[in-house]
């Protein structure tokens, strides 16, 4: 790609890696791997100007000797087990440093759901196809990196009208502190009228990985998902995140991802809304302090009338954190009746801290409705002054208002366990540091 | 409880309060009336304690204490009110533990312990019935999306929460229709006692159809103009505020 350049010896050093990985691989899946190396030779690693990676230098992750591991490191029980949340203990899915682990997971009811990709695709022809495509059109070099070292993914399916009512959790867990890249992949395929609940959440037992996961989300008509991550790696880790999800006529797709930010956290979501009355809600919340980073890269693809995208982010910027937005909606010819819009806000806590925003929106039909906005903004005076009007100190309402920024963001979250481990977590970084 | 000596004050550098002396004492319930522009919002300004504002010379004490050495949380603590002309909207700060937070403040200061959460929804409950407010008020966020009138009787209840000494009401029936204004008005009464004392900033003599001062005082041009009984309201009320002004 002309926008690229090539720094020979990163990517490199990764095709290297990439060499010892394909003496294990499976037949079937390599072929994925292949195409999606090939895509990311073609691709090549980002410089400071690429249209996708303006706000944040990967210089120093590109640049990084990592290792691969093939198996899952230990990992104790009591430590997976403290961030399983309550109502998720009999269906949890435990990735390894990338890796399903079955000893640590309980996969009560779910187990039939689970194939490995490799397998999956060479029974179902159609996702073969999906996927290969996929895989060929590419164009996010890291999503490329982690397809093409991607070993043991899995896919899980909903059959048509099947429905789990409990939550499922998946948890990543990166055992770290051997400078290794993990790779987590997973396909969620719904069939017509199914419903699922999932949350996912990611955390590392000592940092210095390169976490690197996709989930692809692929909606039948009227199938519906709650989606909540919670991203909670180490400081000194890398967290990239691509998340694709289709939707078929109906379908619906809500999605909150709650980051506590890392060294440098990148979510990636291309969304593709393909049939009428696909409906799409996308939030999205980060408190970060310290030097902790994370971006957002989003693309919304109206290409069918009658669809509803909503999205709504919020990020808390204190010392010298820095976050970024850069999130277009797309609206195709012919999909008229589409509505969609898309807000902004980050709270800046220092003069340090570091918001970039780029709202963005391509209209080819006449007949929708669409909006989006950004703010980027300190507490406001008046509301301050309000709260200490009535007894609260100048520290105790700054501190009332910057959670309260956060919390209705929270608060969306249709987990009770979910939003009671975040406000005394990610909102608990409001107290410990000095607002 | 009250004494302003002689006080000159503004807003980023301009004068706007040009010497003014009030003494408020227990129990008693002052208005202060005027024209725009008088000053009337600056001087409540002043007595919460809001940063942009400054007095340039002169003194306010409150039960002896300098107030204008106190911060708007200590002025808060020791017993004084704001109620604003335009309450703030706080999205995501939920009504009843932000009035539970204030109310804990207090007891702190006190000495006290804070009070347990069931505890002090038995409070709430109390005081809003004392009002004749909706259960709603529990539940939703500071001001937010309230309609004005709703707004003002939302500062009616965090004043019975918190039971002042000293409460100062800007504007309090600016934006209420009749039925509002006699629902905040009648809170304000109920919430009088002989320990308390009320200071009703307003424009118009109609709140004073309901809240009954002893003293009124016309604001003009940043002094006080005059100063006498209830019955100076309803003189204004059908002269207008020129005959103040021309007759000082």
């Amino acid at each position: 790609m002309s926008d690229t350049l090539v720094e020979s010896t990163a990517e490199s050093a990764f095709l290297d890696l990439h060499k010892k990985l394909l003496e294990q691989g499976t037949s079937s899946f390599s072929e994925l791997q292949q195409l999606s190396l090939q895509r990311f030779e073609m691709l090549g690693f980002p410089h400071s100007k690429h249209e996708m990676y303006t706000y944040l230098n990967t210089k120093e992750l590109v640049e990084s000797a990592f290792t691969i591991s093939c198996r899952s490191e230990k990992v104790s029980e009591d430590f997976v087990v403290s961030h399983i949340y309550p109502g998720c203990e009999n269906h949890c899915l435990v990735f390894v440093d990338g890796i399903l682990n079955h000893d640590l997971s309980r996969l009560k009811g779910v187990s039939a759901n689970l194939t490995p990709i490799a397998e999956a695709v060479s029974v179902d022809k159609e996702l073969k196809k999906h996927l290969t495509e996929t895989a060929d059109n590419e164009n996010d070099v890291f999503a490329a990196l982690s397809a093409a070292f991607c070993g043991e993914g899995l896919v899980f399916k909903l059959a048509d009208k099947e429905k789990i009512s409990e939550p499922v959790q998946v948890l990543f867990v990166s055992t770290g502190g051997n400078h290794a890249m993990y790779t987590p992949r997973l396909v969620w395929q719904l069939g017509k009228l199914s419903e699922l609940k999932v949350i996912a959440k990611f955390v590392g037992v000592e940092g210095g990985y390169f976490v690197n996961g996709i989930q692809d989300w692929l909606l039948a008509e009227g199938a519906g998902v709650s989606f909540t991550q919670v991203q909670a790696d180490n400081f000194d880790s890398w967290h990239f995140s691509k998340t694709r999800v289709q939707l078929k006529k109906n379908s619906r797709f809500h999605s909150s991802n709650a980051s506590f930010g890392t060294q440098l956290t990148r979510h990636h979501y291309d969304v593709r809304l393909q049939e009428e009355g696909a409906e799409l809600k996308l939030n999205g919340v980060s408190v970060l302090d310290g030097r902790e980073q994370v971006h957002n890269f989003i693309r919304i693809h109206h290409e069918a009338p009658q669809c509803v995208s909503h999205q709504y982010f919020k990020n808390v910027i204190n010392d010298h954190a820095r976050s970024s937005f850069d999130g277009t909606v797309i609206v195709a010819e012919g999909a008229q009746l589409t509505s969609s819009d898309q807000l902004i806000n980050n709270l800046m806590l220092s003069n340090e801290g570091h918001a970039d925003n780029k709202p963005n929106l391509m209209i080819f039909a006449d007949d929708v409705k669409c909006t989006h906005g950004a703010t980027i903004g300190q507490i406001d005076e008046e509301q301050w002054f309000y709260l200490q009007t009535r007894g609260l100190s100048a520290r105790t309402a700054k501190e009332l208002l910057t959670r309260s920024f956060a919390k209705s963001i929270i608060e969306t979250i249709e987990f009770p366990e979910v939003v009671k481990d975040l406000n005394g977590t990610l909102l608990k970084k409001l107290e410990i540091h000095n607002v | 409880m009250l004494e302003i000596k002689d006080l000159y004050a503004g807003f980023d550098g301009t004068e706007i309060i040009k010497g003014i002396s009030l003494s408020v004492k227990k129990g008693e319930i002052h208005a202060v009336m005027g024209p725009n522009g008088s000053g009337k919002s600056t001087l409540a300004k002043i007595l919460s304690g809001h940063p942009a504002y400054e007095a340039m010379s002169g003194e306010i004490l409150f039960d002896g204490k300098n107030l204008l050495d106190m911060d708007a949380e200590e002025r808060s603590l020791a017993g004084i009110f704001m109620g604003f002309q335009y309450p703030v909207e706080v999205p995501g700060v939920n009504n009843a533990e932000f009035l539970r937070m204030a109310h804990n403040a207090r007891r702190i200061k006190a000495g006290e312990e804070e009070i347990d959460p069931l505890d002090f929804d038995d409070l709430l409950s109390e005081k809003m019935n004392t009002l004749g407010m909706e259960k709603k008020y529990k539940e939703r966020n500071l001001n937010d999306g309230f309609s004005g009138g709703e707004k003002k009787k939302n500062e009616i209840l965090q004043m019975a929460i918190l039971e002042p000494q000293l409460s100062i009401l800007d504007e309090t029936d600016s934006g209420l229709d009749i039925d509002a204004l006699r629902v905040v008005s009648e809170g304000v009464n109920k919430l009088r006692n002989e320990n308390n004392a009320l200071i009703l900033i307003t424009h118009y003599q109609r709140l004073l159809d309901y809240i009954n001062p002893d003293f009124v005082h016309v604001l003009s041009g940043g002094k006080i103009v005059k100063s006498g009984d209830k019955s100076l309201a309803l003189e204004l009320e059908s002269q207008g505020y020129d005959w103040v002004t021309t007759v000082n």
